[in-house]
């Protein structure tokens, strides 16, 4: 591979972050900038821009970009999208609405169901009818359709989710309209149910599909602006978009099928902890990312993220399991809550102090900003208590005003609550450490598992900055800070191997298979994924191939995935398949099913690029600890009730083997971490910070 | 008692947050190996796991009341049958007796002993709904219990992990659909295994050595919860009575809640005697509905187990619909017993208004199909389904939703991939909602049919077809249900009745009784139902009194707020106020 450069970059809520790395020494460079919400590609080129020329190299020495964004999440959450229409199967506009039928929760009867992303008067039932063989029991009734579409562009809408009964069996009465569509008004977006989420079960699939076109000309803009942006600087090498699974796309993929990015950046935090979990071997970690609006936690077991084949976006009551859009995509599953450092820290109705969470972005941003920010957030707190340098963030590139976060917690948490500045600040980061605490302590209950026994992995811009705090409230036994930890999200991107994934459904019970059918398919997915591999520089020998099949025994409901031996396939496997699928099916279950044939489903097929092989650790250039001391500075102590003298280190001169007693404060461009009084931190082998206490 | 002192408060909720992890799990692996989709998609199901002394611990939140609260008394009857001592590993329990467990034969309950190091620890059970357990069908036709199918009384389903032959033999002789029964028998011992593998490995991990002293933990603290719910109310008698449709004749339900200090008994004295056909009522099945109906209205967030159970009585006299003597037909209970909450919520509306609901659809609309494919096999098929709910002190109810029932729907493409049944239509009921301030919520209209020409049994299970939801403090009633066929005629919501090949059914759920009076309601909420095609311009004005005028496309409305206000102040007298 020719010697070059690699960038991840992930848009946030409050920072845009990236990260180079030198494909030959992996050095790894790393930049952060204010969002730029109107157009996020605007931060992403002006921050790349400034890496390059920090480095003195040239965008066309960049090979590969990988990108994450929260545009998605943000549009389902806030209802930004597009003005969509459903069409569906005459009979079943309110599938949608109706949904599963069910109360999420057994006991309280004041649960709130999420509104479908359409209004009823924009669902349309279409005539036409396909069974669930694939047959048609009425034909489209295209006249219709098409006095539908003029209805729409009346009415203004520019996207359309077409979904119709039974379309994943056969999908051309889906595809005649998207035809239509394209004669009568090709300014309209479409997205087909039968290729968003070609599986069972109308509300599932509708769901997913209308928030996929909602989302659809936004993410399409915002890529098509950010590609001829890269264009203009030089770039000529692969743009991929980072998925919800940790798995890639191309651009004209992410453009397609939006809601795959649902929960990118998370996802790659998650496999950035895993990532350095497999480098200082520990392999058991709560991760815990606080960025400037939210803060999620995952649980990472035996070096991998648990993931999931299904995901809520957007959940409308008290974060509660089923009140959110059920989306059908494979996601790294997370707990995500409104807690950032722009969380807003105000009085609530019962007197007591909340934070989050409503938060103050990046426009205006905390009052410590200066961009005309009034409200007190956890930032203007950290700030009032010395654990960020005001002349100091962002590596100084961003003056914080000291003052003017003062004011604002004086004017809306002190007075109100008669306590002094100081003690309104620490109640401000002491709330919001609690309210962190809690959600991954749930998350990790939910899963029956010990919060207490994991240590946090903490990034994110003000992660570390809490990381004591918050693993201290969870009990557990201490936190890891990686070199970077402001960017690891970022960075995440690129520890994840190229990896694209195809589905295909082909059923038959396993007895009856066409297996020439079944080896075709295979070979024309595996013939596609070593294609867009290939197309990015990966080496024949290099690239690994799995192929799955789901399974089922026949009359039940769901499958098991069990992974197909290679090969051509012939009626001499159906022993071993059948064999292999009662195994999984043990392990899963504990018994096996009764004695009845089975069915195949769906082909699945991933094609995987190599670990990329990145060099952490590395020489800092310091040699006593002493050294690496740039300065001490005042922050508050709880213990001590008040402020005290404590040293500030350098984080680039902290080198393997140091060890840093607490209180102190450990400095790095884009983050801050505080190692409190009876914390106790040394440098491993790969430099990362580990603080544990007793 | 050493082990009590190492339950500190953090260790108690991670252990007993592992429980409910693990329960749900055992539950959703009995969904995903069910070979029915009353289990798998609608969950008809329960699971739970209960200690040494048979006390239910933890109960996962999937499922139903019915299932749940019944099944927390079971492991007590198997027991009584089957002794502790004489089980061994591998064993596996059920049995279908109404009066033991949830009600009707429909439902088998499984119950399966875990060991460690040979002795016995714990035992997981589940409950679930058969397709078929043979008789005339489910339904509520028939008019005695001997009528309704095949009793299995507690007996072993596996004996040291393997099959009981004989048992699996009788049942494939007994039912209609010999193939999902026998599968779902499997799936409720895998799923009993499952939760006992990780209920093992949890007392591994933590060393527990078994689980009495955490259960005793959870439910002394849940009982004090509960207890502390009931103490918050004031002393004294809550009465209230209603009618259901009954068989042919309706039926009088009479409730009365004695709330002393911190204990509360519920009595159903003067309620309607038993009926002769399959709508009755055990009393396992009627404390089940009684309990839940008090718990989500007074401490939704007390755990659910046999602590929070205690302080809790329910009686009613034996003879009557909701404490029915054996042989007496209870098919059907669900009718009469998803009908307690409501009229529990009624009678505590004058001791917390602002924690209960309006009167629903109540009562899950349950279909039952017989017929032949084209092929000329039989079938059967069963599907629930939800009206509107009540609405609530301060929001709209929601609309096609179950309620007390805890079950979902099912997929019209679910459906008719197993079975001939085609769901030709499924909406929203336009102006089923019972008005109010907070309105309840809508109904839901099904036209369905049976692909192929030959004819088909419809059992109809439905109710509120002549007794609507009520409102609460002038919210007005829903719309009552109706069931007729698509050419206009109109059947029995209760009988078996021959359906003509090619005819289709329309079912027209019931709508969620009000809040408040709709005078008071939010103009542009109506204006918004408007807008939906699902309250009519004639019925906002005339019950709302709201007056509309064309919007800016065709079909979209805006609020004449100035004739609505003088309309409304010309309605208020008139409506009494």
């Amino acid at each position: 591979m020719s010697e070059g450069y690699r960038a991840g970059i992930d848009i946030g809520g409050t920072f845009t972050d990236l990260v180079l790395l030198e494909e030959a020494t992996g050095r790894q460079v790393i930049g952060k900038i204010l969002t730029t919400p109107e157009d996020p590609s605007e931060a992403v080129e002006k921050g790349l821009i400034e890496l390059l020329e920090g480095e003195g190299v040239t965008a066309s020495r960049l090979k590969t970009i990988i990108h994450g964004t929260t545009l998605v999440t943000n549009a389902l959450i806030e209802r930004k999208g597009a003005r969509t229409a459903l069409l569906t199967t005459e009979g079943f506009r309110d599938a949608v609405a109706i949904g599963t039928e069910h109360r999420y929760d057994m006991y309280d009867i004041f649960i709130e169901k999420p509104e479908p992303l359409v209004p009823r008067s924009l669902r349309y039932g279409v005539r036409e009818r396909v069974f669930d063989d694939g047959s048609v029991a009425l034909e489209l009734d295209e006249e219709q359709v098409r006095q539908i579409i003029a209805e729409l562009r009346e009415r203004g809408v520019q996207a359309v989710a077409v979904s119709f009964l039974h379309s994943f069996r056969n999908p051309t009465h889906e595809q005649r309209v998207a035809e239509i569509l394209a004669e009568e008004a090709p300014d309209i977006t479409v997205s087909l149910s039968s290729e968003v989420a070609p599986e069972i079960r109308e509300y599932e699939r509708t769901s997913t599909t209308l928030a996929n076109v909602y989302v659809r000309p936004l993410v399409e803009r915002y890529l098509l602006v950010l590609k001829e942006r890269l264009g203009r600087l030089g770039f000529g090498g692969s743009l991929y978009i980072m998925l919800s699974d940790g798995g890639t796309a191309s651009v004209e993929t992410a453009c397609e099928f939006p809601i795959r990015l649902l929960e990118s950046g998370p996802a790659a935090g998650a496999l950035a902890t895993a990532f350095y979990g497999r480098k200082s071997g520990f392999r058991e970690a709560l991760s815990f990312d606080m960025g400037g609006t939210t803060a999620k936690a995952c649980l990472i077991e035996g070096g991998e993220p648990l993931t999931s084949s299904e995901f809520e976006v957007a959940r409308i009551y008290r974060f509660k399991k089923g009140s959110g859009l059920p989306i059908k995509t494979p996601v790294i599953e997370m707990i995500e809550i409104g807690a950032g450092g722009g969380s807003i820290a105000r009085i609530g109705p019962l007197g007591l102090l909340k934070v989050g969470p409503e938060s103050a972005g990046a426009e205006p941003g905390p009052a410590c900003y200066g961009r005309g920010g009034s409200e007190p957030t956890v930032t203007d707190a950290d700030l009032a208590l010395g654990y960020l340098d005001p002349n100091f963030f962002l590596g100084g590139r961003m003056r914080l005003d000291r003052e003017a976060a003062l004011r604002a917690i004086e004017e809306k948490v002190a007075r109100p609550l008669d306590l002094d500045p100081a003690e309104a600040a620490w109640g401000i980061h002491q709330v919001v450490n609690e309210n962190m605490a809690n959600a991954a302590r749930v998350h990790a209950i939910e899963r029956g598992k010990d919060p207490r026994a994991y240590p946090l992995f903490t990034f994110g811009g003000a992660g570390p900055v809490h990381a004591y705090g918050v693993a201290r409230a969870l009990g557990a036994p201490g936190f890891i800070a990686p070199l970077g930890a402001g960017a690891t999200s970022a960075f995440g991107f690129l520890c994840a191997p190229l990896s694209f994934e195809f589905v295909r459904s082909l059923y038959g019970q396993l007895g009856e298979l066409d297996w020439e059918q079944v080896n075709g398919v295979l070979e024309e997915l595996e013939g596609e994924g070593r294609n867009l591999l290939h197309a990015s520089g990966v080496a024949e020998p290099d690239i690994r191939v799995r192929r799955l099949c789901d399974m089922r025994y026949t009359g039940q409901g769901h499958e098991v995935t069990v992974e197909v031996p290679d090969g051509r396939l012939s009626s001499r496997d159906t022993g071993r398949l059948r064999e292999l699928y009662r195994k999984e099916y043990r392990r899963l279950y504990q018994r096996e099913g009764p004695d009845v044939p089975l069915e195949a489903m769906t082909w699945r097929l991933e094609v995987t690029a190599p670990r990329p092989d990145i060099q952490l650790g590395g020489k800092g250039d310091s040699s006593s600890l002493a050294q690496a001391q740039k300065g001490t500075r005042k922050i508050y102590i709880p213990e001590r009730g008040g402020f005290r003298e404590v040293p500030v280190y350098d984080r680039y001169r902290l080198v393997p083997g140091m060890v840093i007693e607490g209180p102190a404060v450990v400095e790095e461009r884009e983050s801050t971490v505080v190692i409190g009084e009876s914390g106790r931190a040394d440098i491993d082998a790969a430099r990362n910070l580990i603080a544990r206490w007793s | 008692m050493s082990e009590m002192r190492r339950l500190d408060p953090i260790l108690l909720e991670v252990l007993w947050n592992r429980l409910i992890s693990v329960v749900e799990e055992q539950a959703r692996a009995l969904m995903r190996t069910s070979f029915t989709s009353v289990v798998r998609e609608a969950g008809d199901l329960s699971a739970g796991v209960f200690d040494r002394r048979g006390r239910m611990v933890a109960q996962a939140v999937t499922g139903t009341p019915g299932h749940v609260n019944a099944m927390a008394t079971s492991v007590h009857h198997f027991l009584r049958e089957i002794p502790a001592e004489n089980l061994q590993e591998g064993d596996a329990l059920v049995t279908n007796n109404p009066w033991q467990a949830s009600g009707h034969l429909n439902d088998f309950t499984v119950i399966t002993p875990i060991f460690r190091d040979g002795a016995l620890i714990a035992y997981f059970g589940n409950c679930c709904h058969a397709l078929d357990v043979g008789g005339r069908g489910l339904g509520a036709d028939a008019r005695q219990v001997y009528e309704e199918g095949l009793f299995v009384p507690v007996t072993h389903l596996f004996r040291c992990g393997e099959p009981n032959e004989e048992l699996f033999r009788l049942i494939r002789a007994n039912v209609r659909a010999p193939f999902e029964v026998i599968g779902d028998l499997y799936a409720q011992a895998g799923s009993n295994d499952l939760g006992g593998a990780r209920l093992l490995e949890m007392v591994e991990e933590f060393n527990l050595g078994d689980i009495e002293a955490l259960s005793e933990e959870v439910c002394s603290r849940s009982e004090s919860a509960m207890r502390e719910a009931i103490q918050a109310l004031p002393d004294g008698v809550y009465e209230n009575e209603a009618y259901t449709d009954g068989f042919d004749q309706p039926i009088k339900l009479v409730v009365s809640i004695h709330v002393e200090g911190d204990e509360m008994h519920v009595d159903y004295s003067g309620s309607s005697p038993q009926s002769e056909r399959g709508i009755n009522v055990v009393l396992n099945y009627t404390a089940a509905y009684t309990t839940f109906g008090v718990k989500c209205a007074i401490s939704p967030e007390v755990p659910n187990n046999a602590g929070s159970f205690r302080p809790l009585h329910v009686s009613a006299p034996e003879g009557c619909i909701l404490n029915a003597r054996h042989p007496a037909p209870v098919g059907a209970r669900h009718i009469i017993g998803h009908f307690l909450p409501g009229v529990i919520h009624g009678a505590l509306a004058r001791a917390a208004p602002e924690k209960v609901l309006a009167e629903g659809s109540d009562s899950l609309w349950n279909t039952q199909i017989t017929g032949y494919k084209k092929d000329g096999e039989p079938f059967t098929y069963v599907f629930f389904s939800g009206g509107g709910m009540g609405a609530r002190p301060t929001e709209d109810g929601l609309s096609a939703t179950a309620f007390p029932s805890g079950i979902r729907g099912v997929p019209a493409e679910v459906i008719e991939n197993i079975s001939p049944v085609i769901m030709h239509r499924r909406e929203l009921r336009p102006d089923s909602e019972g008005p109010g301030r907070y309105r309840g919520g809508f109904g839901q209209e099904m036209e369905i049919g049976v692909r192929g020409d030959s004819g088909w049994n419809l059992s109809a299970m439905y109710d509120r077809t002549r007794f609507p939801a009520r409102g609460m403090r002038g919210g007005l009633p829903g719309a009552v249900g109706s069931v007729r066929t698509a050419s206009g005629e109109p059947l029995h919501p209760k009988r078996q009745q021959r359906i003509a090949g090619g005819e289709r059914v329309v079912l027209s759920l019931p709508g969620g009784g009000g809040y408040g009076s709709p005078l008071e309601r939010d103009p542009e909420l109506v204006a918004r139902d408007v807008d939906d095609g699902l309250v009519s311009v004639e019925r906002a004005r005339e019950v709302y009194g709201v007056v509309l005028k064309e919007g800016g496309h065709p079909g979209t409305f805006i609020v004449d707020v100035e004739a609505s206000t003088h309309l409304r102040e010309d309605m208020k007298p008139a409506s009494g106020a």
